[in-house]
């Protein structure tokens, strides 16, 4: 009877451990998978650097506007 | 104008005319209760009531237990275990209290345990029974393995996949760490079976998820296979979890060269918002289909993390990461310290319980460094075997440690990120592992 309960255990240790390392492997698999389609078919939008230093630009010729408009106030 | 006031103070009248009528009707009530009080108080003479008083003191009761009183479970108490035996836990309890504030050992947790303990080891107060708050605590939230699930929510919001994502094979150490756990199992059970204590494979099982590394889900075990240990395996599993900073550097380095020590890892790959977004789904269908018994951990863990990274529930987010886990985390802890009362805590087993705790914790950093070194046979990416030892779970103490320790070989090398990796499948691993205990005893 006693021997049993070893015996129990490395059978519970057999399972467990063949399950976590099963699922693990699926998981890094699935992994695999699910980046290579993501990155084929849904790519994230590649960020440009052209509106924002077209924004810049169009910040600065605000800027210019504005302190054009204050000096002319003043003046006036 | 005047209309205002008018109204105003017709309002004024009705009110005090109402509060007039509800204090009469106190008046009466407090009258009925106090004449049924009289009819069953029996008047006793000065010196007998102060007799009686002093019987009822703690001091008294710690002296001569009384015969009559209960454990929380409703069993006879042996004398030790009503007398000095709580005198012994209360100091136990201040160890604790020392650990958690002075060594900085998971405060967040010890102190309310510690606490708990300490208020489950008061005589005649019976505050861990049945009616106590501690037991009423017990039964709302641990019982039914409620608090350690919201606290995996928490966890879940708190949890970045994007290290494991980038390298997903790392996710292999943490399966290897895993080993600890049924390690650990089969030496409860040698322990048993050598005639030292006597626990039955559900208690076994349940004391070597200790060796997962992760408080929630020692808990979660627990509570389902063996409650009558709860207390000494969350002690065991909390206090393990903070020396993790002392246990494990000594076996990494015996396990790994020096050369091995400095090997560095190739920096980690952007990983897109969508690949976070799916990821929590993915590894969730996988547990459908492969382990459903693991469902509820893994489950409640996926659902914080998908709040979190589908960034439009910013507020829930918060909650679950901040309030909820904060408040569970109190009821957890108080709900595990009434685990600590003396007839409980101050067994022979708890004492087994420590020593398999610890030999789990090696085995599993032991096993982490091991597979690592047998990935590193196979072609591909160099692993630093360090990163080994974060697949026992231990968030993100584990991580951190086997960035120190690479860095006092190369200052340059950091180590933390890629560590990351291993630490959060450790989580998932435990959980599977988990799974299966339970699947086996239902």
């Amino acid at each position: 009877m006693e021997t049993n309960l070893i015996l129990e255990g490395f059978k519970f240790m057999g399972l467990g451990m063949t399950t976590v390392f099963v699922f693990l492997l699926i998981m890094i698999l699935c992994m695999n998978v699910m980046s290579y389609v993501i990155h084929r078919f849904f790519p994230e939008p590649q960020v440009n650097e052209d509106p924002k230093l077209k924004t810049q630009q169009n910040n600065k010729k605000i800027v210019a506007a504005i302190s054009a408009a204050i000096s002319y106030h003043r003046q006036g | 104008m005047k209309n205002i006031l008018i109204k105003f103070l017709t309002l004024f009248v009705l009110f005090t005319s109402a509060s007039l009528f509800a204090n009469e009707h106190v008046v009466t009530v407090e009258h009925k209760v106090s004449t049924h009080k009289e009819e069953t108080y029996q008047t006793k003479p000065f010196m007998q009531m102060i007799d009686g008083f002093l019987e009822s003191t703690g001091i008294v009761a710690l002296i001569h237990p009384d015969p009559n009183e209960l454990n929380a479970k409703g069993e006879k108490m042996s004398d030790f275990h009503k007398g000095i035996g709580r005198v012994i836990m209360v100091l136990v309890t201040f160890l604790l209290f020392w650990l958690a504030i002075a060594k900085g050992f998971e405060p967040l947790l010890l102190l309310p345990i510690a606490f708990g303990g300490f208020l489950a080891n008061i005589p005649v107060a019976g505050i861990a029974g049945e009616n106590g708050f501690l037991g009423v605590i017990y039964q709302m939230g641990l019982s039914n393995e409620l608090f350690p699930i919201i606290i995996f929510m928490g966890v879940g919001a708190m949890t970045d996949f994007g290290p494991l994502l980038s390298n997903p094979k790392t996710a292999l150490l943490g399966g290897a760490a895993q080993f600890g756990i049924f390690g650990t199992l089969v030496g409860a059970v040698a322990l048993s079976q050598a005639g030292f204590v006597d626990f039955t494979l559900q208690q076994a099982s349940a004391i070597s998820i200790i060796g997962g590394a992760d408080g929630p889900t020692s808990i979660f075990i627990a509570t389902k296979l063996a409650p009558e240990l709860l207390g000494a395996i969350a002690v065991a599993s909390y206090s393990y979890m903070a020396m993790v900073p002392i246990i494990q550097p000594p076996i990494m380095k015996l396990l790994t060269t020096d050369a091995e020590r400095r090997i560095k890892m190739s920096t980690l790959r952007h990983v897109s918002r969508l690949e976070k977004l799916v990821f929590p789904i993915l590894v969730l269908s996988l547990a459908i289909l492969v382990l459903p018994e693991s469902t509820p951990l893994i489950g409640a863990f996926m659902f914080g993390n998908f709040l979190k990274e589908s960034g439009v529930v910013e507020r829930l987010n918060d909650t679950l990461q901040n309030a909820l886990i904060n408040i569970t985390t109190i009821f957890l802890g108080l709900g595990v310290g009434s685990k600590l009362a003396a007839d409980q805590f101050l067994v022979p087993d708890t004492m087994f319980i420590m020593i398999l705790g610890i030999i789990a914790f090696s085995v599993g950093t032991a096993t982490g460094v091991l597979m690592a070194k047998l990935m590193n046979m196979f072609p591909g990416h160099k692993i630093n075997p360090l990163i080994g030892s974060a697949g026992v779970s231990a968030v993100p103490m584990a991580a951190r440690v086997s960035n120190k320790v690479g860095m006092e070989y190369d200052r340059t090398n950091m180590l933390l990120m890629h560590a990351m990796g291993p630490n959060v499948a450790g989580v998932i691993g435990s959980a599977v592992a988990a799974g299966v205990l339970i699947s086996i005893f239902k």
